[in-house]
């Protein structure tokens, strides 16, 4: 099947609008960066017992999210379904954007800015996944790069290597993302299933953003866009991928509140707080339960609005478990003195709380705007959204 | 003399003489560093905190190390800095008659320290005689190493500190991460921690630091003697801060 790309044209109000607020958006979150950068982190909402927060939690949803590209191009590539050639372009892109938009809130995150271009090159830690972590993500940038390239130029050989090798290296990205944590020892972190919990929670909201963006894009532009491509994904991808994380974040939280070593942190993530509500309800219930019977259901899984619907829920849902992931690990003490309590001291002991200061949250709104920016702009630049997207008439 | 030959000369010349100026530079550089890594190797400083010793309400220790490091000190727990602090425990089972106890807690300058491990740029690292510390010249502030410490010994420093009281020592600017050095810098020239010095002036004589590596120091004779417990021996980090009556 010959797909057909065209840029958008980019002309009316709505248009503008967009470009306008995402690019004050950037400007905002640029203007946060500066000050905080001149006056401390101290501005942010994080403490030395809670020393990563929002920027940290919201650049592995980010990189998280660029799995789309990896949901795309596997259906795509790997397993030869021609009907999805339509996006994987708008997908290789946004894997781009998006996993720039990770490196974009590590980096505003950093205590000394001016140093970052600089002295992790110099001085590698092979040991650290800090260190070994940017190279998979500027790996998987150029490779998406090289992939959008192919693409365009309709290169059929290495459309089909890249592909592959995007849907090879995304699961390095995203299980080395996991591992900053897993390889950590703290007892809310240091387990060795958060890496493919990522990957699965990763492929979860990859599936459910590019749904969202697809039919987004489709109803914008007045472009086709067959029902059946989307309902396919929803019921036949997004359903099985909300089912395994929710099968590894059972398996994880079970371990950890069975065993006598961590059951006490186990139960204070479970029943300790605001994030144990976060769990239940944001990530439990919104995120996996009832998206996954709205899937399963024939009347609401076989509609686009409610397949819409459930991909929103989904990407909420996987906000708040990448959010899970930083936070409670922190705020949990430590146990230095099994049978002992720490008391008073001159520093926060015991269980602390986070709260996200407005500059936080500025910084965040900055790099949504700027890879929506890179994105709105990148459709009027670009021929990356096909004409129309219809199933394969079938083979007799 | 043409236009090529006069190049060739020309960076002849620059190259010698930058040669000849880098040369002496560069080999004393090299010879220092070289005397400085023999004079640390073999050693292996360790501290030994004797609770039946320390004093409650004391804080001879605390401030000598703040004096002597200019740790930060804002007034706010969130931000302030601690290389050595004190901290009451409370015990869960209060029937079993056990009591409150203070504690001095610090940075355990383990032998498998777990900050150096994750330090993205190698700014924590453990030098020849086991001492951890931190290149503040290198550190990018990323904060992992405090995700890394299992025992909340690592700090950052949020807000720029106003305080200089040892001009003999920097201060460090907002936006690096800093713990407990053992006071390095004293040890290089033969001297001891400041915490150290100072629990001996108060009278309480807590303290005692010294090479675990010879044998016939107090600090090995003592954790030989047995008793000694180091903070969550099962972390596996090997501590070489070591505690009597924990």
């Amino acid at each position: 099947m010959d797909v057909q790309f065209a840029k958008i044209e980019g002309k009316s109000v709505g248009y503008w609008v967009t470009v306008s607020i995402l690019a004050a958006a950037t400007i905002a979150g640029f203007v946060a960066t500066l000050i905080m950068n001149e006056h401390g982190l101290y501005l942010s909402g994080m403490t030395n017992r809670v020393p990563w927060g929002l920027q940290i939690s919201m650049a592995i949803f980010y990189i998280g999210l660029s799995a789309g590209s990896l949901v795309v191009s596997g259906l795509y590539g790997v397993f030869g379904k021609m009907e999805y050639k339509p996006f994987a372009r708008i997908a290789a892109y946004l894997a781009m954007l998006f996993l720039i938009a990770g490196l974009l809130s590590i980096f505003t995150d950093q205590g000394r800015i001016d140093r970052v271009f600089t002295k992790p090159f110099t001085y590698v830690n092979a040991t650290s996944m800090f260190s070994i972590n940017p190279a998979l993500y500027s790996g998987h940038i150029m490779i998406c790069v090289l992939y959008l390239w192919a693409l365009f130029k309709e290169k059929g050989t290495l459309t089909k290597i890249t592909s592959l090798v995007v849907v090879l290296w995304a699961i390095g990205t995203h299980t080395g993302t996991g591992a900053i944590f897993a390889f950590v020892p703290r007892e809310l972190y240091n387990s060795a299933l958060l890496p493919p919990s990522f990957v699965a929670a990763a492929l979860s909201s990859g599936a459910a953003l590019m749904i969202l963006v697809i039919v987004g894009l489709s109803r914008a532009t007045k472009r086709h866009l067959d029902d059946d491509l989307i309902i396919w994904m929803g019921r036949r991808l997004l359903s099985i991928f909300i089912v395994v994380t929710f099968y590894v974040l059972l398996i994880e939280n079970a371990h950890r509140a069975y065993l006598a070593y961590s059951r006490e942190a186990g139960f204070f993530f479970l029943s300790g707080g605001v994030h144990s509500l976060m769990f239940w309800v944001g990530l439990i219930f919104i995120g996996c339960v009832v998206p996954a019977v709205l899937l399963f259901i024939k009347r609401t899984g076989t509609s686009v609005p409610w397949t819409v619907f459930a991909s929103v829920l989904v990407v909420v849902g996987v906000l708040f478990e990448r959010f899970l992931i930083v936070i409670p690990g922190l705020i949990h003490p430590p146990e230095l003195f099994p049978g002992w309590e720490i008391q008073d001291a001159v520093i926060w002991e015991g269980v602390v709380s986070y709260s996200i200061s407005p500059l936080e949250v500025l910084q965040t709104l900055g790099v949504i705007g700027a890879i929506g920016f890179a994105f709105v702009v990148g459709l009027k630049v670009m021929p990356l959204a096909p004409l129309e997207a219809r199933v394969l008439p079938a083979k007799s | 003399m043409d236009r090529r030959n006069f190049l060739k000369r020309g960076s002849a010349a620059v190259a010698g003489a930058a040669g000849a100026l880098s040369l002496p530079v560069l080999s004393s550089c090299t010879s220092e560093a070289e005397a400085a890594g023999s004079r640390l190797e073999g050693k292996k400083w360790g501290m030994l905190i004797d609770l039946t010793r320390c004093r409650e309400g004391c804080t001879a220790c605390m401030d000598a190390c703040r004096e002597e490091n200019n740790v930060a000190y804002h007034g706010d727990r969130r931000w302030d800095v601690h290389w050595i602090r004190k901290a009451t425990l409370h015990p869960h089972e209060e029937s079993a008659g056990l009591e409150e106890k203070e504690v001095l807690l610090m940075c355990n300058q383990c032998d498998e320290p777990p900050c150096a491990m994750v330090c993205p740029v190698q700014a924590t690292y453990k030098r020849p005689d086991g001492i951890v510390l931190v290149d503040h010249h290198r550190c990018i502030g990323c904060r992992y190493c405090m995700l890394a410490c299992p025992y909340n010994a690592r700090f950052f420093n949020w807000k720029e500190n106003p305080e200089w009281p040892n001009k003999e020592y920097p201060r460090r600017s907002h936006g690096v991460a800093e713990s407990c050095h053992f006071c390095a810098h004293l040890i290089d020239k033969g001297g001891r921690p400041a915490c150290v010095a100072a629990c001996e002036r108060s009278g309480a004589g807590a303290l005692i630091f010294g090479d675990l590596n010879d044998p016939g120091s107090e600090i090995s004779r003592l954790v030989a003697a047995g008793g000694a417990k180091r903070v969550r021996e099962d972390f596996g980090t090997q501590p070489k801060v070591y505690y009597l009556g924990l």
